[in-house]
C-alpha cells in the first residue's frame, strides 16, 4: 500500500499523548544545578546600583553572574544573517535596561526555589530613561536612540517598487487611503522555552539539551559567542512542546546557561516559568501599513503604495531580524492580484519592548492589509467582495507574475475562491444577512485569499535557495530497517509520520520498519533554520526521497549483482527485494543488509556494501506553481448587547500541492485558524504608555480554548505536480489567512453602521465601539 | 514562579485549625483549602506566607446539609454543589452559578469556603450569598459567630472574617417554590471569570404581576451588589420585554464600576443593562405563577 496519501495515524502520538515525550524539562541530570534570572521590572533605565552579595552567601546558592560578569564570559552576540544596523550586545545586561523583563543578572543554585529566593536578595537601583513606546517616539529623531552605539531608533529601510505607481495612480477614478494596524501578539506555545546546558570538563565536550526549532543554528552560534570549538559543542533536542517559529530564534539566556555550566562544571538547567515567557521569550507581528489604493469605478485595482512600520522591541531578533519579515511583506503584499504600480517603503523601529519574533507566517501583515483593502474598495465602490476579487484575480497562466516579480504560474487562487464561495453557499447567505438585518440580528461573511512561496518557484529559489536545498541521510540497518536522518527539527509537524511514509515508499519498505531520527547535531546534516518556514514539506521531503532512492540503487545494484539481472527489472516490496515477476529469487533486505555489514568483501563487483546515502535536495527538478495558498471565508454573528462574536461556520480551500498526509494537513490548517481567531477576538499583549508589562499570566494573556474554536470544513485541491516532490508547505497558511478573514466577516457584519475596521484586535468593547453602541474610550 | 519557603500543616479538625491560626497569628499563617487562588499568588510571589493550615483533610467540613436551606461546609468543593441533587432542588440559581465557575479541573478542587473568603469581586458564590441574603458561620477560639452575607464583603479581595477564624459553611436560602431565576454572564472565552455577572429571581401573581424581585451583580464594583434601583422599579410591574430592558438600563446607569483589559466602566454599564434585561426575561419564563 502506498503510504503517501494516506492518513497514516501520528507516530508520534501514543509517546506523547501517554506522557512518555522527551521534553527539555524531563531531564535529570547527576549533580544539575538550576538557574534563575533577575530581570527588569522598569522599560528603560540604566542600573546605578548592583549588589550581588548577599544572593552568593545565601545557602544553596553556586554563583550569581552580573552584566559585567558576563561580558568576560562571552563575546559580543552576533547573527551572521542580521540586517540592518546591529548594537553590541552581551547575555546579560551591561549598563541598561530596554525592556520589562530584560536580564540584569543570573542566579545558579541547588534548586530553582533557592535560585529564585536568592534572585529576591539581588539589591538592585535603577534611574529611569526615557521610554519609547509608540512608533511616533521610534521616529523622532530628537529621542535618543536605545543603543548608544547606533545613530537611531530607525534601524532599517528599504523600498521595493515595480510598474509603474505615477501611471496607475493618474489613471485612477478613485484613490482610497487607510492605516491599516496590526496588534503584538506572542507565540505561546505550552512548553516554554528551556534548556539543559551540560560541560564535561574532561573532554571540553559542551552538550546543550534544548527546546529549540535549530539545534544546528543554536550550536553555529554558540559556538561563535561562546569561542567554544564545534566538534566538542553538540546540541540534542527531542520532544518540543511547539515553537510556531518562537523557538526558530537564539536567545541571550541560551548563552547565559551554557557559560555557567562551562564555569561550574556542572549541568545547569533554566526552564522559563509561563511569567517570564509571556513578559520576556519575544512578541510578534505589531506592524501598521499607510496605504493608498487607486482604483476605477468598476473595480479595477490599478495601483498600491504602502509604508510599512514595524516595531521590533529593543534587541534584535537572532538569526533572522525583523527586516527579513519587512522584505517579504514588501515581496507580497500585492499578492496573487493584477496591480500595475506598486511600491512599498519599510522601516524597522526600536521600542523599549520584548524582542519581535517570527511567529507563523511572520509576513501576514501583507495578507491582513491587502484583503482588507478589497473589501473596502468593494464598500466604497459599492461592489460585491467576491466580484472585487475575481476582478482581479491572476489566473496562474504561463506568463502571470505578481507585479513584485515572481511567475504564479499553476496557482489555484481563483478556483480555491469559486470553491470556498460555493460550500458557504454565498449568495443564500446574503439573503439570510438581509432577513436577519430586518429583525435586528447582524451576520457578517469575510473572505480572504493569500498565497506564499513554500517553496516558491524555480527562480525564486536557484541551487536550493538561500540554504542552498537540504540533505537527509538513511541507512539500512542489517535488521533491513530503515533510519532516515533528517535535517528538520520538527516540534508538533508530525516528520517522524510523514517523513517516514515517504521513506517507505521510495524504498519499498513497510512503514513501520522506518525510524525518523532528529535534533543530535552530531548526526543531523547542517540546516540553519531547521524546522520553520514551511520548509519541510519540499525540502525535508525531498532530501529524504532523494537519499532513499540514492540508497534504493545501491541495494538494487547489490541485488542485480547477485542475482546476475539488470537492476531495472528488479522491485523493492514490503522489505523484499525480487525479481519483476519471477517468484522464488527474493532477497529480504534484512539478508541483503547482514551481509553488506558483516561481510562488505563479498559486495558484487563495482557496488558499495555501505548501505547509507546522504545527497542533497536542490529543487531544482520541480516544475510546479511552488505556491501554496487558499482562500478562507467564515460566517459570524455579532451580538449587539455584549459586543461577542459567534463564529457560525468556517471554510478553509486550500492547494499545498500533493498531500503527504491529509489528517496532519487538516490539522496543521485548524491549529493555524485558531490562531488566527485567537489574534483577532482574544490576544493582545498590553503595555502601558510607561512600558509597564500587563500580562503576566493566562488571566491577561487570552488563547482561544477547543470551545472557542468553531468546526473548520476543509476541501483539498491538489493542484498538478510534475517529479514526484509536488509538496509545498502548509503549515503557516491557516494564520496567515485566517485574521483577514475574521475582521472582514465582523466589518461585513457591522456594515449597516458604516464601521471602519482598520485594527486587527477586535475585543467585544472595540466590536461595540465599532458599532457606536459604547464611545470611544470604551475598549 | 517558585513559592518562597512556607511550613505547611494539615490538620484533621477545625479546632486544630482555629488554634494553628491562633498560636500562629503573628507569623502570616494563612488557610489552604483548593489553592486554586492562593497557590498562583505564591507561586508569583505576589503573596508570601509563613505558615499554611491545610484543611482539606477535616471531614466534617466536607458535607452538604439540606433543611432550613442549604448549609455547605467550607471544604465541599463546587463540583459536588453543582452535581448535588440536593442543591438542585433546593436552589437551581445555585448549582448554575457554581458551574460558571472556571473549568471542570478547577471546579474539582475549588472549595465553597475558599471562593468566599477570597472575595473575588466577580466571583459567583459571593454575588449568589448577596442575593439570596444567605450567610457563613465562622469559627474562632473564642467560639462561632454567623455573617451575613450584607455584612460580609469589605471591598476588594477583602472580608470581615478575622484572620484567626475560619470559615466553617456557607449557608444559602432554598428558593421559594414558584420563584424564577437566572444566571447571566458574558465572559470573553468559556471558563473566564465574568466581566460581568448579573442574577436575578422573580416571582409572579396571578394577574402576571411581579410579587417579588431580586437582582444583583458581580464584577461592576469591589463587592458583590444588590440592585435596589432594579428591585423596586420591579416589584408591582407586569412583566414585559420593555420593563426588562428599561430596568436594565436603570439599574446599570448607576453603577460605578472598574475599567480593566477587558473594557470601561462604559463598556461594563453595557453589559450590565444587556445581561439585566436578559436575565430578568429568563427569570421571567421560569416563574410559575402562584394560585
Ligand atoms: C483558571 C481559573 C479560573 C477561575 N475562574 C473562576 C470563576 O470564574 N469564578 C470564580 O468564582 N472563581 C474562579 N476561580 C477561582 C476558584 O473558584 C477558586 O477555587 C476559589 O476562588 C478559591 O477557592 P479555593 O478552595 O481554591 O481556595 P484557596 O485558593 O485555597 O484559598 C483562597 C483564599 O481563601 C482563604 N480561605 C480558603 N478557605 C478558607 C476558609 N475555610 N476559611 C478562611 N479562609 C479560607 C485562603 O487563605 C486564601 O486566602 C478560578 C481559578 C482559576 C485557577
Amino acid at each position: 500500500m502506498r503510504m503517501v496519501g494516506a492518513k497514516v495515524p501520528r507516530v508520534e502520538d501514543r509517546r506523547i499523548l501517554t506522557g512518555r515525550g522527551h521534553y527539555v524539562d524531563d531531564l535529570q541530570l547527576p549533580r544539575m544545578l538550576h538557574a534563575a534570572f533577575l530581570r527588569s521590572p522598569i522599560a528603560h533605565g540604566r542600573v546605578t546600583h548592583l549588589d550581588v552579595e548577599a544572593a552568593r552567601a545565601a545557602p544553596g546558592v553556586h554563583a550569581v553572574y552580573t552584566g559585567a560578569d558576563m561580558r568576560e564570559l562571552s563575546k559580543p552576540i552576533r547573527s551572521p544573517l542580521s540586517q540592518g544596523a546591529v548594537p553590541e550586545v552581551y547575555p546579560l545586561v551591561t549598563d541598561t535596561v530596554r525592556f520589562v523583563g530584560d536580564l540584569v543578572a543570573m542566579v545558579v543554585a541547588d534548586s530553582r526555589y533557592t535560585a529564585e529566593d536568592a534572585v529576591g536578595m539581588i539589591d538592585v537601583e535603577y534611574a529611569d530613561l526615557p521610554v519609547v513606546m509608540d512608533y511616533e517616539a521610534a521616529l523622532d529623531p530628537s529621542v535618543p536612540p536605545l543603543f548608544a552605539d547606533l545613530d537611531s531608533n530607525v534601524v532599517h529601510t528599504a523600498t521595493k517598487e515595480s510598474g509603474d505607481v505615477d501611471a496607475a495612480f493618474a489613471a485612477a477614478d478613485r484613490i482610497i487611503e487607510v492605516t491599516l494596524s496590526q496588534h503584538r501578539i506572542a507565540n505561546v506555545p505550552i512548553e516554554t522555552r528551556g534548556l539543559v546546558a551540560d560541560y564535561d570538563a574532561g573532554s571540553g565536550e559542551l552538550t546543550v539539551h534544548a527546546a529549540t526549532q535549530s539545534p544546528q543554528g543554536l550550536r553555529l552560534q554558540l559556538a561563535q559567542t561562546l569561542d567554544q570549538p564545534m566538534d566538542r559543542l553538540r546540541v540534542l533536542t527531542q520532544d518540543v512542546g511547539g515553537a510556531f517559529g518562537l523557538k526558530g530564534n537564539i536567545f541571550r539566556e541560551d548563552f547565559c546557561v551554557p557559560i555557567a555550566s562551562r564555569q561550574l562544571g556542572r549541568p545547569v538547567k533554566w526552564i522559563e516559568d509561563r511569567n517570564e515567557h509571556l513578559m520576556a521569550s519575544g512578541h510578534a507581528r505589531e506592524e501598521r501599513i499607510a496605504a493608498r489604493v487607486a482604483v476605477t469605478e468598476a473595480g479595477d485595482i490599478l495601483g498600491l503604495t504602502a509604508a510599512l512600520d514595524l516595531d521590533m522591541g529593543a534587541y534584535p531578533g537572532m538569526p533572522f531580524s525583523a527586516a527579513s519579515f519587512t522584505g517579504v511583506i514588501a515581496l507580497l503584499l500585492p499578492g496573487p492580484y493584477k496591480v500595475r504600480g506598486y511600491r512599498c517603503d519599510t522601516r524597522v523601529v526600536a521600542t523599549n519592548k520584548s524582542t519581535y519574533v517570527a511567529y507563523r507566517g511572520p509576513w501576514a501583515m501583507e495578507t491582513f492589509t491587502r484583503e482588507r483593502l478589497i473589501d473596502m474598495v468593494a464598500a466604497e465602490l459599492g461592489l460585491d467582495p467576491a466580484e472585487v476579487r475575481r476582478r482581479n484575480l491572476l489566473e496562474g497562466a504561463d506568463e502571470d507574475r505578481l507585479i513584485t516579480g515572481p511567475t504564479v504560474r499553476g496557482i489555484t487562487t481563483r478556483e480555491c475562491l469559486d470553491r470556498a464561495l460555493e460550500r458557504i453557499d454565498y449568495p443564500a447567505f446574503r439573503t439570510e444577512q438581509e432577513a436577519a438585518r430586518a429583525e435586528g440580528r447582524y451576520l457578517g461573511i469575510g473572505m480572504a485569499a493569500f498565497i506564499e512561496n513554500a517553496p516558491g518557484p524555480k527562480e525564486m529559489r536557484p541551487g536550493g535557495g538561500f540554504t542552498g536545498g537540504e540533505s537527509a541521510k538513511v541507512r539500512l540497518e542489517m535488521d533491513g530497517a530503515l533510519t532516515v536522518i533528517t535535517a528538520q527539527s520538527p516540534h508538533g509537524q508530525g516528520h517522524e509520520t510523514t517523513l517516514a511514509q515517504l521513506a517507505a515508499d521510495e524504498m519499498g519498505v513497510p512503514f513501520d520498519s522506518v525510524r525518523v531520527v532528529h535534533g543530535d547535531t552530531r548526526l543531523t546534516p547542517f540546516n540553519i533554520i531547521g524546522t520553520g518556514g514551511s520548509r519541510a514539506a519540499t525540502w525535508g521531503s525531498g532530501a529524504v526521497m532523494v537519499s532513499t532512492r540514492k540508497l534504493r540503487e545501491k541495494v538494487l545494484a547489490i541485488a542485480a549483482g547477485q542475482l546476475e539481472i539488470d537492476p531495472s527489472d528488479l522491485q523493492i516490496v514490503d522489505g523484499v527485494v525480487s525479481p519483476k515477476g519471477v517468484p522464488g529469487k527474493e532477497i529480504p533486505l534484512a539478508r541483503l543488509a547482514g551481509q553488506m555489514t558483516l561481510m562488505p568483501q563479498t559486495a558484487p563487483p563495482g557496488t558499495d556494501p555501505n548501505l547509507m546515502a546522504e545527497e542533497r535536495f536542490t529543487g531544482e527538478e520541480t516544475t510546479g506553481s511552488g505556491w501554496s495558498g487558499g482562500v478562507h471565508a467564515c460566517i459570524v454573528e455579532v451580538d449587539l448587547g455584549t459586543g461577542g462574536v459567534e463564529i457560525k461556520r468556517w471554510v478553509v480551500v486550500e492547494d499545498c500541492g500533493r498531500i503527504i498526509n491529509p489528517a496532519i494537513v487538516d490539522g496543521q490548517i485548524r491549529g493555524g485558524v485558531a490562531q488566527g481567531i485567537g489574534s483577532v477576538l482574544y490576544e493582545r499583549i498590553p503595555y502601558d504608555s510607561e512600558g509597564t508589562f500587563l500580562a503576566g499570566t493566562f488571566m491577561d494573556y487570552l488563547l482561544p480554548t477547543s470551545a472557542e474554536i468553531p468546526p473548520i470544513e476543509i476541501v483539498h485541491i491538489e493542484s498538478p505536480d510534475d517529479d514526484g516532490v509536488g509538496f509545498r508547505g502548509v503549515g503557516e497558511g491557516g494564520m496567515i489567512v485566517a485574521p483577514a478573514t475574521l475582521t472582514n466577516a465582523i466589518s461585513d457584519a457591522l456594515a449597516p453602521f458604516g464601521a471602519r475596521v482598520t485594527e486587527q484586535y477586535l475585543p467585544p468593547a472595540e466590536v461595540l465601539r465599532l458599532a457606536g453602541v459604547v464611545g470611544a474610550g470604551a475598549a | 514562579m517558585k513559592p518562597a519557603e512556607f511550613e505547611h500543616h494539615a490538620v484533621d479538625s477545625v479546632e486544630e485549625a482555629v488554634g494553628l491560626l491562633t498560636e500562629l497569628a503573628d507569623d502570616d499563617v494563612k488557610v489552604l483549602a483548593g489553592g486554586q487562588s492562593l497557590v498562583p499568588l505564591l507561586a508569583l510571589r505576589l503573596a508570601s506566607v509563613g505558615h499554611l493550615v491545610d484543611v482539606n483533610g477535616v471531614t466534617e467540613l466536607a458535607t452538604i446539609a439540606d433543611g432550613d436551606g442549604l448549609a455547605i461546609g467550607a471544604t465541599v468543593r463546587h463540583r459536588q454543589v453543582e452535581r448535588s441533587p440536593e442543591v438542585a432542588a433546593a436552589n437551581p440559581l445555585l448549582a448554575a452559578a457554581v458551574r460558571r465557575i472556571g473549568h471542570a479541573a478547577i471546579r474539582n478542587r475549588g472549595t465553597i469556603g475558599g471562593t468566599v473568603a477570597h472575595a473575588d469581586p466577580a466571583a459567583e458564590l459571593p454575588a449568589v450569598l448577596t442575593l439570596l441574603d444567605g450567610s457563613v458561620e465562622v469559627r474562632g477560639t473564642g467560639g462561632g459567630r454567623t455573617i451575613a452575607a450584607a455584612d460580609l464583603f469589605d471591598g476588594y479581595f477583602t472580608t470581615t472574617l478575622e484572620p484567626e477564624e475560619l470559615l466553617t459553611a456557607v449557608h444559602v436560602p432554598a428558593l421559594p417554590a414558584g420563584t424564577g431565576w437566572a444566571v447571566q454572564q458574558f465572559s470573553r472565552r468559556s471558563g473566564d471569570y465574568g466581566i460581568v455577572t448579573v442574577l436575578a429571581t422573580l416571582a409572579l401573581d396571578g394577574d402576571g404581576r411581579i410579587s417579588a424581585a431580586r437582582v444583583a451583580y458581580a464584577g461592576v464594583d469591589a463587592v458583590p451588589l444588590r440592585s435596589p434601583v432594579a428591585e423596586t422599579a420591579l416589584v408591582g410591574q407586569t412583566a414585559s420585554a420593555e420593563l426588562w430592558t428599561a430596568v436594565g438600563h436603570d439599574a446599570a446607569v448607576v453603577l460605578e464600576p472598574a475599567s480593566d483589559l477587558n473594557g470601561s466602566a462604559e463598556y461594563r454599564r453595557h453589559l450590565a443593562a444587556t445581561l439585566t434585561a436578559r436575565a430578568l426575561q429568563q427569570a421571567s419564563e421560569r416563574a410559575g405563577v402562584r394560585a
